[in-house]
């Protein structure tokens, strides 16, 4: 009896564990700094959930982390961020900041578009910020990224480095690579562009596509690059969050080359990552999170593109010449100008 | 058929069969003991946690290594002091050490690192080549280049046969999977077998773990084995508790994950693929073919009788 007792606790014990684990984030983030701010700043909350990636995933969730950062520090607003594990938390994590009056939560990801629709009608007085897609409520704003702008110059870098022959190692098979994570809008939207890009500076050049189907799993994103690897393609432009940064391992070891997303990765791999495809999603953050403050936040859909500095292209290694470089940012002005459009589909 | 003969796709079902071997090998030890060991997966992970944070903080991945194999003891302890001393259910203990591993692993990696990720200097292991073996066809790339711990696994293996078969203690060890009541009554600690076989199946889900995070790459994501364990746990019983079928099934998944990765994009959708190891066990376990025989006492546990 006495060790079925015990035996109880140790479960109860470790399952307080869990809780710990997860609870302890938003606490260590949500006090507000008292010294800068006032304490009318300070009343206004801010709540931040991550997708399943996580904010390690030096991309998509870390952005959304740096912008409500950013909001903190110069705005004094209170922030406070918890991460999913699973799917199935977006809903109750949503809800939680909801109900516990904060005025503004902000979900990272189109994953999130379900539990957003439903948590906003809930709580009509609660202001929502979804990023990479649309939800159509008087308390939401949307941000959208033209993510196939930048796409397409990675993809035109890219096109021009393989049939050039600019970096070294690169071999006579003409073929390019993407791992994206799984087959959703905001994912394939750079690859869309990524192909016009190639395609539009060779349209012999053969690419190869795959989705690891996971966001965290950078086991899976290195094999998978092995295997486009194996099958001859020699820069690999990662689409797949924490599992991407396992694509950019597989290239260093090969000796290849790889494109880093959504923020600049170059600092993963100095000579591997060429460029960085570049999604503003910490701006997008910022302004939203000043906008509610200040009051004039407005529901609806906010569009970031290349003409508001909203998406762009990492400055390219060194190592590739200027020729190209110049090539490319003629391009991105013909984009602004509305004379490229590169596509939201892939072929 | 000049599918089956790329090497790529040999090379691919080895990086993904390694780390299950070592775990469901692990396992297998455990659930001989008569424990059955779903927490495998949490294991892993915190050795694949503890080992980036001792290469790191010690420029060495063989320290780190050896930290993340000692972590996976430590969480065997845990267990096994759940399971063994306080004889609860040892599905419920498992299960609640990997939700216990992914919270704190999760933690401790932003309290250690911030949300920067786990530093981008850690070491890993080294990677070696046996130019020798690259002249064999279609499974020499595969062999040739691999990381230390691929090789590593080849003794290991040898070791499990051994242990297990050949010497008093591995004979013990099954008696009390099979029978613990008997061990006992030739005078034999049956808590003492069984934990030697839960610390053996956590050092060796560290060394899957460490394979994971400095074996191959460099870093750690929360949540980085991704069911791993899980797949081991399924090799485990689709080899029928045994080192040679252990071997198999997991190259048999293996084979399978890779060929879906090859394959994707064409005739196959890859999901269909990635559902056969799931499937094949159900069907292992089933008894439709080759019928697998757990040990008789597996799962349940042992009351010291009282005199």
């Amino acid at each position: 009896m006495k060790s079925s007792i015990g035996a109880f606790a140790m479960v109860a014990a470790l399952s307080s564990g869990i809780l710990a684990g997860c609870g302890t984030s938003p606490s260590a983030t949500g006090t507000p700094s008292s010294t800068s701010t006032s304490s009318k700043a300070a009343a206004y909350k801010v709540g931040l959930v991550t997708d399943t990636g996580g904010l390690n995933d030096h991309g998509f969730n870390h952005l959304a982390y740096m912008g409500l950062l950013q909001a903190k520090h110069q705005l004094g607003v209170s922030v406070s961020v918890v991460q999913s594990q699973t799917a199935s938390d977006y809903v109750p994590y949503l809800t939680n900041y909801a109900r516990q009056g904060y005025n503004l939560v902000i979900a990272v990801g189109f994953l999130m578009q379900q539990a957003v629709q439903q948590v906003s009608k809930e709580f009509p007085h609660t202001k929502f910020m979804i990023i990479d897609d649309q939800v159509t409520a008087p308390n939401v704003t949307s941000s959208l990224f033209d993510t196939q702008q930048c796409g397409y110059l990675v993809g035109e870098l890219a096109g021009l480095v393989q049939k050039q022959h600019a970096l070294p190692n690169i071999n006579q098979y003409n073929t390019l690579g993407v791992v994206g994570g799984m087959a959703i809008p905001p994912v394939n939207t750079y690859i869309a562009g990524f192909y016009a890009g190639v395609h539009a500076v060779d349209p012999s050049a053969k690419i190869i596509l795959k989705y690891t189907n996971d966001f965290n799993n950078p086991n899976n994103g290195q094999t998978f690059a092995q295997s486009e690897i194996a099958q001859h393609a020699d820069i690999i432009f990662q689409v797949a969050g924490g599992s991407g940064l396992g694509v950019i391992t597989a290239a260093q070891q090969a000796h290849l080359y790889a494109i880093g997303v959504d923020a600049n990765q170059n600092y993963l791999a100095p000579n591997t990552v060429i460029t960085s495809a570049e999604k503003g999603i910490q701006v997008a953050t910022f302004d939203t999170i000043q906008a509610g403050y200040k009051g004039t936040l407005k529901a609806g859909t906010q569009t970031f593109s290349l003409s508001n500095n909203g998406v762009g292209m990492a400055p390219p290694i060194s190592a590739i010449p200027q020729s190209i470089a110049r090539q490319v940012a003629a391009s991105e002005q013909q984009i602004i100008a509305g004379k490229i459009v590169p596509p939201t589909t892939i072929p | 058929m000049s599918f089956i003969l790329n090497p790529e796709l040999w090379t691919l079902t080895v990086a993904i069969s390694v780390p299950l071997i070592y775990a469901a090998l692990g396992g297998m030890f455990s659930e001989r003991g008569g424990v059955i060991n779903i927490a495998m997966e949490g294991m892993m992970l915190t050795g694949a946690f503890v080992a980036v944070v001792f290469a790191y903080a010690t420029h060495n991945a063989w320290l780190g290594l050896a930290a993340g194999v000692a972590s996976g003891a430590g969480m065997a302890l845990l267990f096994s002091w759940a399971a063994l001393t306080l004889t609860a259910d040892q599905v419920v203990v498992g299960m609640s050490i990997n939700l216990l591993a992914l919270g704190l692993t999760g933690y401790l990696l932003d309290a250690f690192y911030g949300y920067n990720g786990t530093p981008i200097s850690t070491p890993s292991l080294p990677t070696v080549h046996l130019p020798v073996l690259a002249g064999i066809p279609v499974l020499g790339p595969a062999l040739a280049q691999e990381n230390i711990l691929t090789y590593l696994l080849l003794p290991t293996v040898l070791f499990a046969q051994f242990a297990l078969f050949r010497t008093r203690w591995g004979l013990r060890l099954r008696a009390m999977g099979e029978k613990p009541e008997a061990g006992r009554s030739a005078g034999l600690g049956v808590r003492r077998y069984r934990l030697s076989g839960i610390l053996l199946s956590g050092m060796l889900s560290g060394v899957a773990g460490a394979y994971l995070s400095i074996g191959v790459l460099n870093s750690f994501n929360v949540d980085m084995t991704a069911g791993r364990g899980y797949i081991a746990l399924a090799a485990m019983i689709f080899g029928n508790w045994r080192p040679r079928g252990v071997v198999m099934a997991a190259l048999i998944f293996g084979f399978l994950s890779a060929a879906s990765i090859q394959l994707q994009g064409s005739v196959i959708p890859p999901d269909v693929v990635l559902m056969v190891p799931y499937l094949l066990t159900v069907v292992a376990v089933a008894g439709i073919v080759g019928r697998t025989t757990p040990p008789a006492s597996d799962g349940v546990p042992y009351h010291e009788e009282s005199i």
